[in-house]
């Protein structure tokens, strides 16, 4: 059986008309490969689409980040730290015990600091999931929801996810949590 | 030419005439006036003549004045409705009911995260149910025969949208004009269009000239894209015999939805605690509905529609289950909510004790403008959220709990 090709590319462009268009449609039916190509070649052209309303944005960041190295002038040097070995060795002798608690305090004001921060960040994060409200806990019935939807619509009922494993090899296991 | 041209200098070089004799000339005579008139009208009307293949062949006549020129005048002094094209999507409803027929209908949908394409056999009897059999196509999974749940013949499916009630919304909300004759499926179909207040075109049908059933459609979003495209090919029709429909049961016999409510019935659901907005936005009203049990509870649906864009709205007490299996947490309209893969055409949150879940074929705007309209848990502010989080984790911190 020979496939739509060029024709393809065509239809979905909405570039054929009358008996052509009629004939691809027919093939379309029977050939699921044909089917697919027309299905991957929408996304294609939807995720252009959506690439070619993003590039104002792009565009602009673009312009943002040549303007933050546009105008300026050199990095400063990097100033070279002593290493702490280099520090030991100018450190005056008797003055041993008071760094040593000067260390030890910034040590435990750095550790109260991490633990608060964590614990607040950690409570912010498991604060964010809204309160258990009574009632069941649902999963949409999409395939069953889809059959009232084509009643109203007067279309052909799409089935979902829910009900049935799906062939998208993108949506299969791609679970969501309610956070 | 010549003459075009004679009057357009005669124009130029005709003088403003005084009304009060300022400039002691005689007020123009009938010729010169004829000739203004004739310099103003003459251009428009050759203009209108050489963009004609625009306007269409209307048999009344009322397409055929679409073409204009300059700014684009409201649609409804642009494109006058047609008497003609209401009563061919009249006669569609009607023929999408009381005809025998059969065929291949393909629906492509393009959604806001790519393209699918629906392929399904249709078996219908006059006045009698539908049996649809989905094929695998794209994305999308399979089923097995699906027997129609419109009892009565007044809900068919597989009709390209083209019902007795979404035709009467598509004539409220729509300029709708008639097209001319094309062919569809081999077959000579009148074309009917629908257009919106702006001036742009929203949908185009492909009407079979014998019976009138809907072949094909096509709908466009404000920026003229494609959204959707629904064709039915391999039509045969009762005197052609068509093969025996398959045995099909309902899809979830488990959930048989009531017959379909009115709006007037369902706003008094409000008193039962369900949300019913009469309106949507995008001029989206209220125009269909109907219950079931769940195991999880009554649902309802709510059904709204323009014409052309419709959405679904269901509504059962609770909350989202934990986990979603199939489900992608998305981002519209500033709200998180959760999209069925593949094809993100449905739509659900919960917010008080609520669960939404919106099936919509409309364009992407006026989803977003839907899932907007409907209420949402606010987020919790910084102390609320810090203190609801420190009570949890002290919960779990807590051995006598």
């Amino acid at each position: 059986m020979s496939h739509l090709g060029d024709r393809l590319s065509a239809l979905v462009d909405g570039e054929l008309d009358g008996a052509e268009r009629d004939r691809a449609y027919a093939h379309l039916a029977s050939c699921e490969q044909c089917r697919t190509e027309a299905a991957e070649l929408r996304a294609l052209k939807q995720r252009l689409r959506s690439l070619v309303s993003d590039a104002p944005a792009e565009a602009a960041m673009t312009r943002r980040l040549i303007a933050m190295t546009g105008p300026g002038g050199p990095l400063p040097a990097r100033q070279r730290r002593l290493r702490p070995a280099a520090r030991r060795e100018i450190r005056r002798p008797g003055s041993r015990g008071l760094a040593g608690n000067a260390h030890r305090r910034r040590y435990l004001v750095l550790g109260t600091m991490s633990l608060v921060v964590g614990l607040g960040t950690a409570a912010f994060t498991v604060g964010g999931s809204g309160a258990a409200a009574p009632g069941p806990r649902i999963t949409p019935p999409v395939e069953m929801y889809s059959v009232e939807h084509a009643i109203t619509t007067g279309e052909v009922p799409f089935t979902g996810p829910s009900d049935r494993p799906s062939a998208g090899a993108s949506a299969v296991g791609s679970d969501a949590t309610e956070p | 030419m010549v003459a075009f041209g004679s009057l357009i200098n005669r124009r130029r070089d005709a003088r403003p005439w005084p009304r009060g004799g300022v400039w002691g000339g005689r007020p123009p005579g009938p010729a010169l006036l004829l000739a203004a008139l004739l310099a103003v009208a003459v251009p428009g009307v050759l203009v209108t003549a050489c963009s004609g293949g625009q306007a269409g062949s209307g048999q009344d006549g009322s397409a055929s004045s679409a073409a204009t020129v300059g700014t684009a005048p409201p649609a409804t002094a642009r494109r006058p409705g047609s008497a003609l094209a209401a009563r061919l999507l009249t006669q569609a409803a009607q023929a999408a009911v009381l005809t025998t027929y059969q065929g291949e209908e393909i629906v492509s949908h393009w959604g806001t995260t790519g393209g699918t394409e629906l392929v399904s056999d249709i078996w219908h009897v006059s006045g009698g149910r539908t049996v649809t059999r989905t094929l695998a196509a794209g994305t999308y999974t399979s089923s097995g025969p699906y027997l129609s749940a419109d009892t009565d013949g007044q809900w068919p499916e597989g009709v390209l949208g083209v019902t007795t009630q979404l035709v009467r919304l598509l004539q409220a909300h729509y300029v709708v004009a008639y097209g001319g004759a094309g062919s569809a499926d081999n077959r000579t179909a009148q074309v009917v269009e629908a257009w919106r207040d702006d001036g742009s075109l929203a949908a185009r049908f492909w009407l079979d000239d014998a019976t009138k059933l809907p072949l094909e459609r096509e709908v466009f979003d404000p920026a003229a894209h494609v959204i959707s495209e629904d064709v039915f090919i391999n039509v045969r029709f009762e005197h052609q015999a068509p093969a025996a429909a398959p045995a099909a049961g309902p899809a979830d016999p488990r959930a048989p939805w009531a017959d379909p409510l009115p709006a007037p019935q369902l706003l008094t659901l409000r008193s039962y605690g369900w949300l019913v907005p009469p309106q949507l936005p995008d001029g989206l009203s209220l125009f269909t509905g109907a219950q079931t049990q769940a195991g999880t509870g009554t649902v309802v649906d709510l059904g709204y529609s323009d014409g052309l864009s419709v959405v679904s709205l269901f509504e059962q007490h609770g909350n989202l289950a934990a986990k979603l299996t199939g489900w992608q947490k998305i981002t519209v309209a500033g709200h998180a909510i959760y999209a069925a893969e593949p094809d993100q055409r449905s739509l659900t949150w919960s917010s008080r004790g609520m669960v939404y879940t919106v099936m919509a074929d409309a364009p992407a705007q006026t989803v977003a403008a839907v899932i907007g309209a409907l209420p949402h848990d606010a987020p919790p502010g910084f102390w609320k959220r810090m203190s609801r989080g420190f009570s949890r984790m002290a919960s779990w911190a807590n051995p006598f709990r």
